[in-house]
């Protein structure tokens, strides 16, 4: 049970400081992850856009080159005649341009005049007819004219560019450019570590790609196909990157770019996982700062929760002790808090409950000689010197059995037991009733002491009134034993005088007490009345003697006094009451 | 490598088995044998996966390698592109049939006895159908100069299918460029000699791309045959004779790989000639047009570590070289007292001076 509620509390502070720490720090991480990953998206998307617009300047380029290079065969106007320097120039500029393969110059009319190859027989002034030619017209029309790309036996990819002079009388050329070439720009670009740029056409077919085995398959449907959709997704995302699947299946990041001109289409592409490096690392980075965190919080959490619970673990362990009854036990703690005053105030609990019960123990222990009553005040006022020893007028009750001696050694134990029991038990109900002080009970006889330690108003009255009640109570118990064939008798003494009173004893033993002449005179008074018989000193008898109906017996001889000392009786009618058996 | 392992683990390996066999008699005994028999399969399989853990290539050589080492090198430059390094990560088993190209049959044989994981058959066509005749398994990488559809080697250049691809250098497809060469240099010329070697596989179809280049220019052809050394000389003698004053030799690699022997020939018989390789006007030759067998063997060995890299060779198209290149030697020129056209000079890729 106390487990648990321990447990349950502990349970409590920790979640509540944990989240307190570690609620704010994750939603703090995962604000920095969102915004950095949004930014980091930004900057792809500024990156790749970039690298596919350089990319597709590179390859423009290219093609730039060979356009400038043609240009220089359609500056002058044809002759009638051979022209060998146009034909060195033509002869130069297949050295100097390595993807031409061939050139067809044609005059104002459209008649070839010259064919150059690097694999076939040149042609010089065959003058076949080409002004139908598309390459011829487009050239006529637009200056620059791309034709579509084909495919040399079906593998590699030709280009041919046709282009005209300012002035029709220059002519045409048409170069027919092997675009393998391509591979060296395109292989030169690097999208960061793995990523590449590709090139289609119109269509959608490859023409340049870093892995120049892809480009020679020719027209192929099935080779072009996965280049084709990433240019489609390219399209579909509008404004920056697309994401798609390279030839492994593995996802990429793509943009792309158009190439004015043969109509192409520039795609780079980086492995999506290069690509959002930074941002993945962004967010380990974020996560294991929040487990970090978290972690960190959690034992923050843990040894505050403890030094919150462990004072409240001490406390409950000590007032487990007290329970125990183990007063002496005190709980240390040193919070400085509010914990700490709880604890001093436990202490101080502690310590007034071991001085609360020492005095009920003394209390106790007064019970056994004082009435009840008296007892009652002595733990009211919590002060016992009214047990402390003095002078004090008091008034002495002796009573004891007479033919005792003889009747207990005639009899067995128990019976004697049972009789003494019964006798004193009547007689304490008495004294109890009077607030008498039972000062000390021997065999059959005992003493009682009326005025102290408690003052009473009329001592004298009280005491014959007492001695009156004992005397009826215990001949009604003597009515029954003579029945039994036990003949006893009682007789009661009672003095009244000054006497030193106070408690004697020593350690948890001792006893309340009064010594003087008076305590002597009331013993010898009851040692000499006869049975149904109460005698009084002269003393008591004035204090009551209107009052109550008492008879004057003459002077008495007492044992211990020189003369005689006058002595009274009291009359009583004893009840005659069935006994009890 | 696995069969040389295997005789070594073969004995340890049935000993453990009798002693296995022995074991529920002596159980004791058969215990410790039964350790030292896995003892003996860890010690046996471990090295033999080791060496198989590197690849081997078998290199089918038309030639020695004296004159081979400017291709053999460009492969090596090809295969390090890809990652490869002789002695590193791949093994070569070279084959050299050191000029006698009926050996190649048989040296191809051997490689694929010797399970080679790729047969790389550089230098030409008959290496290539060499190659391609021994085996319908093993991964082939040619290099040529003819054209590999037409000798049957592949099914086309896009799609080569089966266990075949390489590169080819389109020197035998410009043969005819040389026979239009010679005749720019030697336009008075009416007759042109031609040399071919009746054994190569491209010889016919050669003689016959020069034959219409002929008639087109409009000169007569006198065609020498020449297939071992011996005949070489005569071939020059015969072309001294008049009328014919230039020598065109047909793409070849038992010529190509005879360079300096033809330039000395040539210097000696004064005549002008065009060959395939740059090694001719290197040694003193006049002039030579052909693929660049530098791009082309360095292709070879781009290949050959792509396709060790786990790359089918169905899915590589057949290369063709982008180089075609012109050399002209004006030395040469100069002792034979020719004057070289400015255009000719402009349309050469090098001029060695």
């Amino acid at each position: 049970m106390v487990r648990q509620r321990f447990r349950g509390l502990f349970q409590k502070y920790w979640l509540v400081l944990f989240m307190a720490v570690a609620v704010p720090l994750a939603i703090n991480g995962v604000i920095e992850a969102w915004f950095g990953y949004r930014d980091q998206r930004a900057r792809l998307d500024q990156l790749l856009g970039l690298q596919a617009t350089s990319a597709a300047t590179r390859i423009h380029g290219f093609i730039d080159e060979i356009t400038n290079e043609l240009g220089w065969l359609v500056q002058l106007p044809w002759t009638d005649g051979p022209d060998e320097l146009r034909r060195t120039d033509a002869l130069r500029l297949l050295r100097q341009a390595p993807a031409v393969a061939s050139l067809t110059l044609c005059d104002h009319a459209g008649r070839e005049r010259l064919y150059i190859s690097r694999v076939g027989l040149n042609r010089v002034d065959s003058r076949a007819e080409r002004s139908t030619d598309p390459a011829v017209v487009g050239a006529r029309s637009a200056r620059i004219w791309f034709g579509d790309v084909n495919y040399n036996r079906g593998s590699e990819p030709y280009l041919t560019v046709a282009m005209s002079g300012n002035r029709p009388s220059a002519g045409v050329v048409v170069a027919e450019v092997n675009l393998k070439l391509i591979w060296e720009v395109i292989s030169a670009i690097k999208v960061g570590d793995a990523g590449f740029a590709f090139v289609l056409d119109r269509p959608g077919r490859l023409i340049a790609h870093p892995d120049l085995s892809l480009v020679l398959r020719g027209a192929d449907e099935a080779t072009s196909k996965p280049f084709q959709a990433i240019r489609y997704a390219i399209g579909r995302a509008g404004t920056g990157f697309a994401r798609g699947r390279d030839l492994r299946g593995d996802p990429i990041a793509a943009a792309g770019a158009p190439v004015a001109g043969p109509d192409w289409t520039v795609v780079v592409q980086q492995p999506l996982s290069e690509a959002f490096a930074p941002i993945y690392a962004a967010l380990w980075r974020t996560a294991l700062l929040l487990l970090l965190g978290t972690m960190f919080s959690g034992l923050l959490a843990y040894g505050l929760a403890d030094r919150m619970t462990n004072p409240i673990r001490l406390l409950e362990e000590g007032t487990e002790k007290i329970r125990a009854g183990h007063f002496d036990h005190r709980i240390t703690i040193e919070t400085g808090d509010e914990l700490q005053r709880l604890a001093d105030s436990f202490n101080r609990m502690a310590s007034q409950l071991a001085l609360a019960r020492e005095h009920q123990e003394r209390i106790a222990r007064l019970k056994r000689f004082l009435a009840p009553q008296v007892a009652d005040l002595v733990d009211r006022t919590g002060d016992d010197s009214v047990l402390e020893g003095r002078r004090a007028e008091v008034v002495v009750v002796f009573a004891d059995l007479r033919g005792f001696t003889s009747f207990s050694a005639g009899v067995a134990p128990e019976e004697v037991m049972s009789v003494l029991s019964e006798y004193y038990e009547v007689l304490g109900k008495v004294i109890a009733a009077f607030a008498a002080t039972l000062i000390s009970f021997s065999g059959d006889g005992l003493m009682v002491l009326v005025n102290a330690p408690v003052p009473v108003k009329e001592p004298a009255l009280t005491a014959v009134d007492l001695a009156v009640a004992m005397q009826r109570s215990v001949q009604e118990l003597i009515g029954c034993w003579r029945e039994r064939g036990y003949e006893v008798g009682f007789g009661v003494g009672l003095a009244s005088g000054s006497a030193t009173v106070g408690r004697i004893g020593y350690a948890s033993r001792f006893d309340y007490t009064a010594i003087g002449s008076v305590v002597n005179l009331a013993a010898r008074l009851c040692a000499s009345a006869a049975d149904r018989e109460i005698l009084m000193n002269g003393e008591v008898a004035a204090a009551v003697k209107d009052r109550r109906a008492l008879k004057a017996l003459g002077d008495r001889p007492i044992k211990g006094y020189d003369e005689a000392i006058p002595v009274f009786g009291i009359a009583f009618d004893a009840p005659l009451k069935a006994c009890a058996d | 490598m696995g069969d040389q392992a295997m005789p070594v683990g073969a004995p340890m390996a049935s000993a453990g088995c009798k002693a296995a066999r022995r074991a529920p008699m002596f159980d004791r005994i058969g215990r410790r044998d039964v350790l030292a028999l896995l003892g003996a399969a860890a010690a046996w399989t471990y090295p033999a996966r080791a060496q198989r853990s590197i690849p081997v290539l078998g290199y089918l050589c038309p030639e020695s390698p004296v004159p081979f080492a400017s291709r053999l090198k460009a492969f090596h430059d090809g295969l390090r592109e890809t990652g490869y390094i002789e002695g590193k990560n791949v093994a070569i088993e070279y084959r050299w049939a050191e000029g006698q190209y009926k050996r190649l049959p048989d040296l191809a044989a051997s490689l694929v006895a010797r399970d080679v994981d790729i047969i790389v058959a550089p230098g030409g066509a008959p290496v290539a159908l060499a190659a391609k005749a021994s085996t319908t398994s093993k991964t082939i990488v040619f290099e040529m100069g003819g054209d590999p559809v037409q000798l049957g080697v592949v099914d086309s250049l896009s799609r080569p299918g089966g266990n075949i691809t390489g590169v080819s250098s389109l020197s035998v497809e410009v043969s005819r460029k040389r026979l239009e060469f010679m005749h720019e240099l030697l336009p008075a010329a009416t007759a042109l000699a031609v040399v071919a070697n009746p054994t190569s596989p491209t010889a016919k179809s050669q003689l016959e791309s020069l034959h219409s280049a002929a008639g087109v220019l409009g000169v007569d052809l006198q065609i020498l045959n020449a297939s071992i050394e011996q005949e070489f000389e005569p071939a020059f003698s015969a072309a001294a004779q008049k009328p014919p004053t230039g020598l065109v030799f047909t793409s070849d690699p038992y010529f190509a790989f005879r360079s300096g022997q033809l330039a000395a020939l040539a210097q000696q018989y004064r005549l002008p000639a065009i060959t395939q390789s740059r090694d001719f006007p290197i040694a003193g030759g006049l002039m030579s047009y052909g693929g660049d067998f530098v791009q082309s063997h360095r292709r070879t060995g781009v290949y050959a570590g792509r396709i060790l890299h786990g790359e089918k060779p169905s899915n590589l198209p057949v290369q063709l070289v982008t180089r075609v290149e012109f050399f002209v030697n004006l030395k040469a020129a100069k002792i034979l007292g020719i004057e070289l056209s400015p255009s000719l000079i402009s349309s050469a890729d090098e001029v060695i001076e």
